[in-house]
């Protein structure tokens, strides 16, 4: 006979005086791992400034959105969790799919529109996925991928208590922009994580804007967003979005927190975008002086005074870093633009996994294939 | 008439029950949520005592969030569980049509063929009993439009267990449409497990003069229909489709070669509806054997009133039917 | 390493740019992010960085100048090692297929709809082509008269005896069926075929007297009008008049004789030069006859009708040698449009082939046209004594809507009497 207890769940209720939970920062990792962390952020860097031209020279179409100036976001929080734990994004999402370690190539080629896309050219550049690295995809709707995240870290908890019977073992990171945090599935979203106790983390990447929309103008208490998650009993905390040793330090013990415990939080981290919304945004909305201000506080160059200031990294091992992963990017140009075009038989493929009528199944993408993961 | 063979008759929410828990049972992956499913037994006793069997994890209450927990199911599926998620009321699928159609029914092609999305959606559809017009919504001609999705709709207890099990089984997204009228309704069900395909049609009633094609509760409409038109002559093939998506053209083409006349009957409004989409296909593959057009017979196209007379009038009654098949036939 | 600097797509609709304003000169240093130039779009005014590191060689296009999107409008020297820079090309957009919509050559319209007892349900057709059973002798039960299965089936179910009502302008239209529910026909016994299948597509000649002769026959009402003509004087004058200006190179023929009274016998019959107009008669003024020439099939087959432009007014002279040459001129190198337009009326004569009598189709706009047969020796009464002579039938096939059987009557009258006294053609 299985307890089927009727008292509601405690965890969501609140206290009335609730104390912020504070933690110890976490050390670093060692310098090397750290220097992972700057190829990581001067590949999407390059990568996106490549997307830019891409998109201007029309090899990419339709919407694409620019991480420019938020890699630290990307880099930090992933590097906290383990490589299983599952990832979901909203849009702007090839910065985090090159952090968890996505092969540029299949990502160009993706908003290519090209068969070695990873999702065979049939998603574009709101829609990065990678089953190997759990990474459950970028998604167009504004708070969308909000409920899909706590589906997914529902699922590592359900797989640990009723498949496998053990702790959860995962947590599982949520991101989304400002904008999200007045789309109304992200509230009921949150109400049920914190009822159900799941391992989320709510990753707000704060850049200020919605589009063209300052967050004082969309957003009630935006000076004060903890409450939006205290609303639901569920922590908060923010920090550093431009400094990424900061980022890893206040961001590790949380997400090794939310693990153990199985609960959920609200991370809000500040950043800003340097580019528009999206490709055809002129940025009329803010000041030219406001971005120097920010572009001033550059994630990378933070990162890099870090390294050589305090880890004795040479200036000359940072240039040749930059000119690998230039080479890198612009190797995987070439080769998303070698890509063929996707076919058209792929028209019907992939709308369900049986074949019926005009439909033809599904395949995994190359992407997959090249690791033998097919 | 219902092709079991046993001699239990059980009610067709029990079937439901059935399939759903024969699935829990088989695979520990299967897990329902929704609202009042759990401590209040289901909201029309469907789930009723599954908490005690299944336990709080795999049977669980949600608040009332259809977009938050629709789109929380779907994230779970794509990591590999099979959720049933029950709306109380399709008319409540409206506030998570954007995860429903956008996530449900698009993940598998959006990521290339790396996720899927094994779930089911299931609840009430139609009219209920002067619930009005916002909670009485037949959903079947909006969302089967939508490429990505396969959409069932059982005539009774046999078909309710066995679409359903088959529906769980899928790998796909499955919107499981029943109704809340036929909820109480008995019928013949084995006690062994079994599972009905997805896009085979059955023939209800067979007949020479009129095929008449039809989803879920309007059959048993066509039914009074069909015997009121025997004692004037009239003899009336009843085709059950089953599934809307597979749709089973070919058994309802067959029909009408042999008839020559046909008449889709389909409880969602005209205009843009599963019953025009079947009368054009019927028309463009069955040109030469028709004698007439196809007619169709369909709720009015007015938002869904109160009052029992009204209501009565606006479905798709056994009287609108007969008028169709009269008309069909040339015998009006 | 050259790197060229195109108008980029700054918006999703853009298609032209305008440099606004050049940040940098030719000779500058610049590095990745730099802007080059303020940029007007269809949205916005825009900046373009550049993406590499380069100096500034050259700067292509003016400032004020307009151009599309993809144009090279500078271009630098890069520091990226040769042949590790790849070249901008663009993509080749897929370009959406043109529509390409069959052009219907000019198709009958389904005016079925006006005939009587032509709608049919799609099975009811199918049922009376199995069963044999003509549609035209059907009466439809279904709204506006439309026929049904249960019509074809009633007529089957009878053991109703039909024949398929032969028609004779057509061709190849199997005649004369029975068909009897009991006894199925029993096939001849099997030989082989004296030819083999084969299709030929229709020359464009075919198609329009197809297009036109369906025409004719669905939206004229058709009806014949026969009379016979006594030839001996006529004969006897052609023989003279070609005997005498044999030197000259005339050669009168009988169809000669026939243009020539024809257009006279309208003078007193004017409703014969008219055509329908809708909601009026139209009488012409000009008689212009047109008669009817085979054409060998090499040149496309099917015949043409060459016109005889105020025949009333020409000599029986001129109109053998236009005849003549208008004749000769369709079975080699074709009529011209102006040979071939404007007639008012319509003489096919297959005399010449022993044919005693048949009816044309009218050529519209006509609205009558001869048929002639061949002058055949036979049995006549004279002054009511058994005679041998020579008797020609001519069939007149008229427009109901302009010409009624009075009017018919009294052409042909006029007609024979000119035909039968030739000696006032000469005057």
């Amino acid at each position: 006979m299985i307890n089927i207890d009727t008292e509601p769940p405690q965890n969501s209720q609140g206290s009335g005086s609730r104390q912020a939970r504070s933690f110890d920062s976490a050390p670093l990792p060692e310098k090397e791992v750290l220097l992972g962390w700057l190829r990581q952020m001067l590949l999407i860097r390059e990568f996106e400034v490549r997307t830019m031209q891409g998109y201007q020279n029309r090899l990419i179409g339709g919407f694409c959105h620019i991480y420019i100036g938020q890699e630290a976001i990307a880099v930090g929080t992933i590097a906290a969790v383990n490589p299983d734990d599952p990832v979901v994004l909203a849009y702007r999402d090839h910065g985090h799919a090159l952090a968890r370690g996505m092969d540029p190539k299949y990502c160009m080629a993706e908003m290519f529109g090209r068969i070695g896309g990873c999702a065979k050219g049939k998603g574009g550049s709101m829609h990065m996925f990678d089953a190997e690295h759990y990474l459950y995809g970028g998604h167009g709707i504004v708070g969308a991928q909000t409920p899909l995240g706590t589906g997914l870290a529902f699922a590592t908890k359900y797989e640990d208590e009723i498949l496998h019977d053990g702790k959860s073992n995962h947590v599982t990171l949520c991101f989304m922009g400002d904008g999200a945090l007045n789309q109304g599935c992200f509230y009921e979203t949150m109400n049920l994580a914190s009822l159900l106790d799941i391992p989320v983390i709510f990753v707000v990447e704060n850049n200020r804007y919605s589009m063209g929309t300052s967050i004082e103008r969309g957003t009630s208490m935006a000076n004060d967003l903890h409450v939006k998650s205290e609303a639901f009993g569920i922590d908060h905390a923010i920090v550093d979005g431009k400094n990424v040793t900061e980022l890893y330090s206040q961001f590790k013990p949380i997400a090794d927190w939310c693990r153990k415990n199985s609960r959920p939080y609200f991370v809000e981290a500040q950043t800003y975008r340097y580019k528009g919304h999206s490709m055809s945004d002129p940025r009329k909305y803010r000041t030219k002086d406001e971005e120097l201000v920010e572009e001033s506080k550059d994630c990378i160059a933070f990162l890099t005074t870090q390294l050589v200031e305090e880890y004795d990294v040479v200036a000359d091992a940072i240039k040749q870093m930059t000119h690998q992963v230039k080479a890198q990017v612009r190797e995987a140009v070439e080769w998303a633009k070698n890509s063929p075009e996707t076919p058209i038989e792929e028209l019907y493929k992939d709308v369900f996994t049986d074949s019926w009528g005009p439909f033809t199944g599904t395949s995994a993408p190359e992407m997959l294939q090249d690791r033998g993961e097919a | 008439m219902s092709v079991a063979t046993a001699s239990r008759v059980i009610e067709f929410r029990e079937a439901l029950r059935e399939a759903m828990s024969e699935e829990m049972r088989n695979d520990k992956r299967v897990f329902l949520l929704g609202e009042e499913v759990a401590q209040y037994d289901g909201a029309y006793k469907v789930s009723k005592g599954m908490l005690e069997e299944f336990g709080p994890r795999r049977i669980i209450d949600t608040p009332i969030s259809e977009s938050g927990f629709s789109g929380m199911a779907i994230g779970a599926a794509m990591r590999g569980l099979r959720p049933i998620v029950e709306f109380m009321s399709w008319s409540f699928s409206l506030v998570a049509a954007d995860p429903i159609l956008n996530n449900a029914a698009k993940m598998l092609y959006m990521s290339g063929g790396q996720f899927g999305c094994p779930i089911v959606f299931r609840g009430n559809d139609g009219a209920g009993g002067q619930l009005a017009s916002t909670h009485s919504w037949c959903v079947e001609s909006l969302y089967a439009n939508v490429p990505g999705l396969k959409m069932a709709i059982p005539y009774d207890p046999y078909d309710a267990k066995g679409l359903l099990k088959t529906a769980i089984q899928d790998d796909n997204p499955v919107f499981f449409l029943e109704s809340e009228r036929l909820l109480s309704t008995t019928g013949h069900v084995p006690e062994e497990e079994y599972t009905i395909p997805f896009g085979k049609a059955l023939i209800r009633r067979e007949g020479r003069d009129c095929t008449i094609i039809s989803f879920g509760r309007p059959l048993h409409f066509c039914e009074e229909a069909a015997a009121e038109l025997a004692k004037e002559g009239i003899d009336c093939e009843i085709i059950d489709g089953r599934t809307i998506r597979p749709l089973d053209i070919d058994t309802m083409v067959q029909s009408v070669q042999k008839t020559n006349a046909c008449v889709v009957v389909d409880q969602s409004w005209s205009f843009a509806s599963v019953g025009s989409e079947i009368a054009s296909q019927i028309h463009s593959i069955c040109f030469d054997e028709l004698d007439n057009f196809v007619h169709r017979v369909h709720s009015d196209d007015v938002p869904t009133p109160y009052a029992q007379n009204l209501e009565q009038a606006y479905l798709p009654n056994a009287r609108k039917i007969c008028e169709a098949v009269r008309a069909a036939t040339y015998n009006a | 390493m050259t790197i060229e600097i195109t108008m980029p797509r700054l918006s999703d609709t853009m298609e032209v740019g305008t440099i606004l304003h050049w940040h940098v000169d030719v000779g500058d240093e610049v590095s990745s992010g730099d802007i080059l130039a303020d940029i007007e779009t269809d949205k916005a005014t825009m900046e373009l960085q550049t993406f590499d590191d380069g100096k500034v060689v050259s700067l292509v296009v003016n400032e004020g100048e307009q151009v599309n999107v993809g144009t090279t409008i500078a271009t630098l020297t890069g520091d990226i090692p040769a042949g590790g820079e790849a070249p901008l090309e663009e993509l080749v957009q897929t370009s959406v297929p043109e529509n390409s919509e069959v052009k219907s050559s000019a198709s009958v319209t389904a005016s079925k709809t006006e005939h009587l007892g032509s709608r049919v349900s799609p099975v009811a057709r199918r049922l009376a082509e199995e069963h044999r059973i003509d549609l035209g002798t059907v009466t439809g039960s279904g709204p506006s008269g439309r026929i049904i299965k249960r019509d074809i089936l009633q007529l089957v179910d009878t053991k109703t005896e039909t024949t398929a009502a032969a028609t004779t302008t057509q061709s190849s239209v199997v005649a004369g069926q029975v068909s009897t529910a009991a006894q199925p026909i029993k096939p001849l016994a099997p030989t082989a075929p004296w030819q083999e299948d084969k299709v030929v597509p229709l020359s464009n000649m075919r198609q329009i007297i197809a297009t036109r002769l369906v025409e004719s026959k669905q939206t004229i009402p058709h009806y014949q009008v026969t009379m016979s003509f006594d030839m001996d004087p006529l004969l006897e004058m052609r023989a003279t008049l070609n005997e005498q200006l044999a030197s000259s190179g005339v050669k009168l023929s009988v169809n000669d004789f026939l243009v020539r009274c024809c257009a006279l016998a309208m003078s007193s019959n004017p409703e014969f030069n008219a055509s329908f107009g809708g909601d009026c008669i139209l009488y012409h003024g000009p008689v212009n006859v047109g008669i009817a020439v085979a054409v060998p099939e090499e040149r496309g087959g099917g015949l043409v009708v060459a016109t005889i432009r105020n025949a009333d007014t020409k000599s029986l002279r001129s109109i053998s040698q236009e005849s003549q040459y208008l004749s000769n001129k369709a079975r080699t190198s074709g009529l011209s449009p102006d040979e071939m337009g404007d007639t008012t009326f319509t003489i096919s004569n297959l005399g010449m082939f022993g044919v005693e009598h048949f009816t044309a189709i009218i050529n519209p706009p006509n609205s009558a046209i001869l048929a002639v047969g061949a002058a055949i020796e036979k049995p006549v009464i004279r002054n009511g004594e058994l005679a041998v002579g020579n008797e020609m039938s001519a069939t007149l096939s008229l427009d109901h809507r302009v010409i009624d059987g009075a009017m018919a009557a009294m052409y042909l009258k006029t007609l024979k009497e000119l035909m039968e006294n030739p000696a006032s053609l000469l005057v």
